[in-house]
């Protein structure tokens, strides 16, 4: 068989719902956007580190220390097991941490904003990690079977993170008027970023990582998915949601909203968001001063597999 | 032992809020390197070794909490920076991963020291947690071990880093084991069974041995640790307090 019928072969067996191990043969194509997809998920939880550790120090009281410590611990960790799966597709760790902080790749919009008070602490671990949940556990499914496994094993940790943000919110809510204000001012702030997360809405003709099925479901669907359990949940606890054109089209069978920006969203990707150059000169930094520990226990870059 | 008189329950009261204190302001510093360690591995290690502290600081903190019928949280975020008790030893940021291994080195012996000791009190709430506190401790001390002896024979800037904070932090880890006030109302009633002097001979002895073991010097000891081993304070440390008590001290009263 020739490389263009083994191809063929190859995206039957993917769109069909097969399954992809890492020594099987794949064409290249493939390969290369299964590495883009979870380089990118990678990044993003080395990067989703550190707009909740600069709030490690800050933590209220000893359990929310020790429940946010082991939150931002579960992060890295996601990125380890994250980086290793993109390893084996042919890239190196060492090579995918110097092009994220030299700014040659990407990673979500989320976490180039702020985090403005403790309120933003618990949005975040409720609300961004609960978006991002319902686009991880469609990737449960994920045609490339080492990341669909890792998957199941991230799902479980994040579910965990939802209830310390609903908690963190939910205690804030109960609280003090300031703390009321402090979550709703939050929630003003994050929403946008949160409906622009999962991305515009693609052609599913074209989308290859639908049609190869490295995800399962399309951007909508997942935004779709998100409204659907959270608004509820978001509206009960007495917070209003920053947009008058929200509301479910029963006719439709879906929520209706305002565009979200997606200038915004793109102009954020690329590096240009408010917090971006900051976050990646602190890693760049934190890889520089740390730089000698490396070269103590596996040698300098290049002399040993990094 | 619910039958301590009062000075005797102060004496004890000043031994736990001493290690709550260690364990809470070192598990804040450690804190600080989740995320962003030198490579992610060790991070996740890190972030763990950090959390045990701050659970054990928790633990105490609720023994002294039910003896005193204070809370845990308000002892552990409600005071002045000038009021916490931990030891020099831990007024330092973290600064540079040699630092931070070497003073993790230092204190996890010295708590190692302390904890077999307190496994024999009778006080038994404390004999309790001190046996279950050990458990995590052990899987710490090898850690820290593994890095002293990597980052001794990692090459020339590595084994000099660690050997100028060795020496920045001798003087400081010996007031882990400065005297406290009630001490030896403590020993007498075998609540702390050794005098904290013996226990840090015992300390001496042992991080001597593996000081040795990876070529580095042990820098002279001058005698016993000062009085004010527990109570010297520094910029660092009152940052840090700063920055623990930013949001629980935002608003009176309030439950986060």
């Amino acid at each position: 068989m020739d490389d263009a019928a083994r191809a063929d072969t190859f995206y039957a067996h993917v769109s069909g719902g097969g399954k992809v191990e890492p020594d099987d043969w794949m064409p290249d194509d493939y390969r290369a956007a299964v590495l883009k997809f979870v380089e990118m998920h990678a990044n993003s939880e080395l990067m989703g580190v550190l707009p909740e550790r600069e709030w490690i120090l800050r933590a209220p009281t000893l359990r929310r220390k020790l429940a946010l410590t082991s939150k931002v611990q579960d992060e890295v960790g996601h990125a380890q097991l994250l980086y290793r799966v993109a390893e084996d597709l042919g890239k190196s760790r060492e090579q995918m941490l110097q092009d994220l902080i030299a700014g040659k790749t990407k990673f979500h919009n989320v976490f180039h904003y702020p985090t403005r008070s403790w309120a933003d602490v618990g949005i975040i671990a409720w609300l961004v990690d609960a978006a991002a949940i319902v686009s991880q556990q469609a990737l449960r499914d994920s045609s490339y079977a080492p990341y669909a496994r890792t998957m199941k094993k991230i799902c479980w940790e994040e579910s965990v993170h939802i209830m310390h943000g609903r908690d963190v919110v939910l205690t804030l809510m109960n609280g003090t008027d300031a703390q009321r204000a402090s979550v709703q001012d939050a929630l003003d702030r994050w929403w946008g970023p949160l409906m622009q997360m999962h991305g515009p809405p693609t052609n599913p003709e074209t989308d290859r990582d639908l049609i190869w099925k490295i995800k399962a479901k399309g951007n909508e669907q997942l935004r779709q998915e998100f409204l659907s359990i959270y608004v509820p949940r978001i509206r009960e606890l007495g917070l209003v949601i920053p947009d008058p054109a929200l509301a479910y089209d029963d006719e439709a069978g879906r929520w209706a909203y305002t565009e979200p920006d997606w200038d915004e969203l793109r102009s954020v990707v690329t590096g240009h968001g408010p917090k971006s150059q900051e976050r990646l000169e602190f890693r760049r930094d934190a890889r520089a001063t740390t730089q000698w520990v490396r070269d103590a226990i596996i040698g300098p870059v290049g002399t040993a597999a990094a | 032992m619910s039958d301590l008189d009062t000075q005797t329950r102060d004496a004890l009261a000043e031994l736990l809020l001493a290690m709550a204190d260690d364990e809470f302001v070192l598990g804040f510093w450690d804190s600080e390197w989740t995320g962003i360690a030198p490579i992610l591995e060790e991070d996740v290690a890190m972030s763990s070794v950090s959390q045990d502290e701050i659970g054990h600081a928790k633990a105490l903190y609720e023994l002294l909490a039910g003896l005193t019928g204070d809370d845990a949280d308000k002892i552990a975020f409600g005071r002045p920076a000038e009021a916490y008790r931990h030891a020099a030893l831990m007024n330092h940021a973290r600064t540079d991963w040699a630092f931070s291994i070497a003073r993790r080195f230092l204190y996890e012996h010295a708590d190692a020291v302390r904890l077999e000791s307190l496994a024999a009190s009778s006080y038994e709430p404390l004999a309790d947690l001190a046996v279950k506190m050990r458990r995590e401790e052990t899987y710490h001390l090898l850690h820290f071990d593994l890095w002293l002896r990597r980052l001794a024979e990692g090459g020339e800037e590595s084994h000099s880093r660690l050997r100028g904070a060795i020496e920045a932090l001798w003087p400081d880890a010996q007031a882990v084991f400065a005297p406290l006030a009630g001490e030896a109302r403590l020993v007498a009633a075998r609540i702390l069974p050794e005098s904290l002097e013996a226990l840090r001979a015992r300390w001496l002895e042992r991080v001597t041995e593996r000081l040795q073991a990876v070529g580095l010097a042990v820098p002279p000891t001058a005698g016993s640790p000062e009085a004010d081993g527990r109570t010297r304070r520094t910029d660092e440390f009152a940052w840090l307090h700063g920055e623990f008590t930013m949001v629980s001290g935002s608003e009176a009263d309030a439950t986060w």
